[in-house]
């Protein structure tokens, strides 16, 4: 009964420390400037909600336009990944083509620091016109996503048995056949995984997005740290929008969260 | 020849697709995008750090000029430092949250499936929106960690003074990225064989002796995966530098070094070094660990 209660215990104080926060983008929504600014305690939950925020994120700033930028380029540059990822993971997993080697070359672009690249590739987008374009800032995504998204298949490939692909052979199969009917089908729950990951990434990434993007590309991520300013903060359209943009990435990680464990153990272990 | 000969030359596509190179042929779009975004950067990157340049104008090769300012350099050589305090606070705290945790829930009990979602939330929000949350958190006057730390009696605290801001910053990372420990570490846990454990408890073992000897060295591997993966990421950390201190109170770490210096100060041949050195750095303690990865996950022997 006690070891009951413990183990209660310990599971709400984590649970509101992880939720808390969260809940506290709503909160603050919703609140008037006059509330967010105040230091009269009962004010932080009781106050009279407004949506003064969310009117003034979507009429004096371009919110949905940068919200439309996030989505394009999260979506396009993940079908791309998923175009190359899938293959190659598959080659990896099945024949171990280059010993192991060439995974480990591939998963090392992810080492890099995001620096190494940004600086050759803002040279070469300034030369050819790319900076503050979607094309350029989905060419950057699929560069940051590929090698994990390789290697997060490669684990789910490893669990496809051989035995199946070799039934299939000797029923006269040809290669792509094999892929296509046998291992395919197969391999979709950790397909969805890792595009859910791969949109995910492209959607909180912030780095690239606030180096390469100004205007007419700019993605929602970097039009939120905006209103962090040096001379003033506006907390209030900041969790507005903050409250919005999350909102996918709250949904999808409660849909996910039975194959997302499968996901982040790389087929190391049968989950 | 034609294709009506009788001995037909195969096409490309049944070269590609026949069992001697299918599995080459595979590789070919991860090779190509490998070589324009691997080969490129890295020969360029390599190819600045040896020249003085400003954007302007043409590039002056110096040699390893920037590679001995570098060493001289305090301000990065404190970026750096830093950097290596932050991967340890943060990786040991989250395998040690993560464990507790993971062992915690390791078990059947109602409502499993909501803890285990609400926990995995955080590792899913974007790094700077979370940043600039807690920013706001942990303001001094009006934010809400203060008043209710006022509350109960306990002071105000200065959570961004120069002393407190770098711990601050690990204590948000550590906030967010406990779950990727606590959820790598269940599905671990999951895996262990029963039967040893029923047999550890027969010949009377104790709780304690069972975890130090069955589960933690079954567990390495995977604890492997989480210090060379947190390892990686936390060198580049970044966004929660921008939504709180901007580099400021001493907590400038690596990368923003060398972000101020292509970006904001345009040396992008100094910056370039400082990126090469970084990249080199990575390798180097990844590495040994990467082997160690690949041979848990049995890619290598």
């Amino acid at each position: 009964m006690l070891k009951k209660a413990l183990f209660w215990f310990v599971t709400v104080i984590v649970l509101l420390t992880v939720i808390g926060p969260l809940l506290w983008i709503y909160i603050t929504a919703f609140k008037s400037s006059g509330d967010i600014f105040t230091t009269e305690l009962k004010k932080l939950v009781v106050f009279t909600p407004t949506l003064d925020n969310f009117k003034r994120m979507f009429t004096d700033y371009p919110f949905w336009f940068n919200l439309g930028n996030t989505a394009i380029v999260s979506v396009v540059s993940t079908i791309f990944v998923m175009l190359v990822s899938l293959p190659a993971a598959y080659s990896f997993a099945r024949w171990n083509t280059g010993g192991g080697h060439l995974l480990f070359i591939t998963i090392s672009t992810r080492m890099f620091p995001g620096v190494v690249a940004a600086i050759p590739f803002f040279i070469m987008f300034r030369t050819f016109g790319l900076l503050d374009t979607h094309a350029g800032i989905i060419l950057l995504y699929i560069y940051f996503n590929t090698s994990f998204a390789t290697f997060l298949l490669y684990g789910f490939f490893r669990d496809v048995p051989e035995e199946l692909e070799q039934a299939a052979m000797v029923d006269g199969y040809g290669r792509m056949e094999v892929f296509r009917k046998v291992v395919f089908p197969l391999i979709l729950p950790g397909l969805a995984v890792t595009t859910v990951f791969c949109l995910i990434w492209s959607w909180n990434e912030f780095f690239y997005a606030f180096l390469f993007t100004r205007l007419t590309a700019r993605t929602v991520t970097v039009l939120i740290s905006s209103f962090w300013g040096s001379i003033e903060v506006q907390y209030g359209p900041m969790a507005a929008g903050a409250a919005v943009a999350i909102l996918p990435t709250l949904i999808a990680a409660w849909f996910m969260q039975r194959y997302v464990i499968r996901g982040l153990t790389f087929g190391a272990v049968k989950g | 020849m034609g294709p009506d000969t009788a001995v037909r030359k195969p096409s490309i596509w049944e070269i590609l697709t026949s069992e001697k190179y299918f599995k080459w042929t595979l590789l070919i779009p991860l090779f190509a995008l490998l070589l324009v975004f691997m080969l490129y950067p890295l020969f360029y990157c390599l190819y600045y750090s040896f020249c003085q340049w400003g954007m302007q104008g043409k590039a002056i090769f110096v040699g390893l000029h920037n590679y001995r300012e570098l060493l001289n350099d305090t301000a990065f050589m404190e970026a750096l430092a830093r950097t290596f305090e932050v991967l340890a606070i943060c990786i040991v705290a989250e395998l040690l949250i993560g464990l507790g945790l993971a062992l915690l829930w390791n078990r059947e009990f109602r409502g499993q499936n909501v803890v285990r979602g609400l926990a995995l939330l955080p590792l899913l929000v974007a790094p700077l929106v979370l940043s600039l949350l807690w920013n706001f958190m942990l303001e001094y006057d009006f934010g809400a960690v203060n008043q209710i730390l006022t509350a109960i009696g306990l002071g105000k605290v200065y959570w961004w003074s120069p002393n407190l801001a770098l711990y601050t910053i690990c204590f948000i990372t550590i906030w967010q990225w406990f779950p990727f420990s606590v959820f790598v570490l269940i599905a671990g846990l999951r895996s262990l064989p029963r039967d040893v454990f029923e047999a550890a408890r027969v010949d009377g073992a104790s709780n304690w002796y069972t975890f130090r000897r069955l589960t933690l060295p079954m567990l390495s591997p995977l604890i492997m995966i989480i210090v060379v993966l947190r390892a990686m990421w936390l060198i580049r950390l970044f966004d929660p530098l921008y939504g709180t201190t901007r580099g400021g109170v001493r907590t400038e770490l690596l990368d923003w070094r060398v972000y101020r210096t292509a970006f904001v100060y345009f040396d992008i041949g100094y910056g370039s070094s400082m990126a090469i050195f970084s990249l080199f750095l990575t390798i180097a303690v990844c590495a040994v660990m990467y082997r160690e990865l690949m041979k848990a996950l049995g890619v290598i022997r």
